[in-house]
Order: C-alpha cells, then structure tokens, then sequence
C-alpha cells in the first residue's frame, strides 16, 4: 500500500493525538479532584508546547526529505476537508451538549476533571476526523 | 444515471501519465486516478480544463450511461 505525502501527513495528526493521549492524559487523569490554578498547570503546558514543537518539526522534516513533491491541494482536497471538519463540527456541537448536561446534572466543582474531560473529548473527535479524512482520501 | 469518462484513453491517446495531467490542469494525481476511477465528479472548471488540455470535447469526455 503506497500512502501519499497528504495521507502521511493525516496520519502524523492522529499519531500525534494518540501519543498526547498517552504522554500527558494520564496526568490529567491523576489530579481530576485537583482545583488547578495557572501557576501549577505552566509546567505541563510548557511540556506540551515542546512535545507538540519537536514532533512536528521531526515529522514534518522526515516528510518533506522522504517526499520532495510539494501538497497539491485541489478540489478534491477541498471537498474531503469540508466532509471531514463537518463531521468533527458535528461532533464538537454534540459532545458539547453532553458536557454542558453533565456539568448541570453533576457537582463537578473541580476544575481538573473539567479540564480532562474536555481533553478526552477533544482527543476522540480530533482522532475520528483525521480517521475519517484518512479513509475518504484512500477511497474517494 | 450515473457520471462516467474517457479521460483514462483520451490521457493515454494523448501520451500523459495521470502526474503529467494533474500537473498541466493543477490538480494531484490522486484527483485524476479517482476521476478516472468514477470516484470523484470533478467541478465543471476542472472538467472544461481537462477537456481543454487533452483537446476533445466535455461531452465526449463525460457523459452519462
């Protein structure tokens, strides 16, 4: 199976949402009751700025030395984009409903589990969108 | 009714590879293969520039069957 460089690059965004996933979820995952304020969380933002750096300036450097052509994005690109990000739109609009009801229907009151719900949240549709835009440029 | 071509020998009658069209109409290789595959309905612009470039009429390019 011959991937192209546009494949590639969508599945460097999942490879890269699943690593998140595992890297620094599990930290969010341990301080849920956690009442976060700014000072402490500047540590973990400062690692996931330099994660998210490093692995797209070695991914994306891999990419264009492996692959020399440059992205055509045409039409087709378009169409695909606009089917994926409309279906991760659709998705944001429903996982938002159910965050706001368990917000009100819960005693949510520390910020820590706020904050890692809505990762989990943004991490699943962000891997179903890139999957799903994966799949459409493999079979449209 | 469904959207069909002869762009896959009116390509090769014309003696390019589907990167060659791409590159002369400004679309991927892999926008060629699907339309030639049926998978993709190229816009009407597209479809008149392939035209254009392979020097044969639109309706003789796609038609329905």
């Amino acid at each position: 199976m011959t991937l192209s460089k546009k494949e590639i690059s969508i599945l460097i965004e999942i490879a890269f949402s699943i690593l998140f996933a595992l890297i620094f979820l599990p930290y969010f995952y341990r301080n849920q009751e956690t009442v976060f304020v700014f000072s402490e969380v500047i540590g973990i933002v400062t690692r996931i700025i330099i994660f998210s750096v490093v692995y797209f300036s070695i991914t994306y450097s891999l990419l264009e030395f492996n692959y020399k052509r440059t992205i055509t994005e045409d039409e087709r690109c378009d169409m695909i984009n606009s089917k994926s990000y409309k279906l991760g739109y659709l998705l944001y609009e429903f996982s938002l409903l159910i965050f706001i009801g368990t917000l009100i229907n819960s005693s949510i009151h520390q910020n820590g589990r706020i904050i890692f719900l809505i990762l989990v949240l943004l991490l699943i549709i962000s891997i179903i969108k890139s999957s799903y835009q994966f799949y459409l440029h493999r079979t449209f | 009714m469904v959207l069909k071509n002869t762009l896959k020998e009116f390509r090769q009658k014309k003696g390019y590879t589907q990167d060659e069209l791409g590159k002369r109409v400004s679309v991927s290789r892999q926008t060629i293969i699907s339309i030639e595959r049926y998978r993709y309905k190229p816009s009407l612009e597209l479809a008149m520039k392939i035209a254009n470039e392979l020097n044969v009429k639109i309706e003789k390019l796609f038609y329905f069957a």
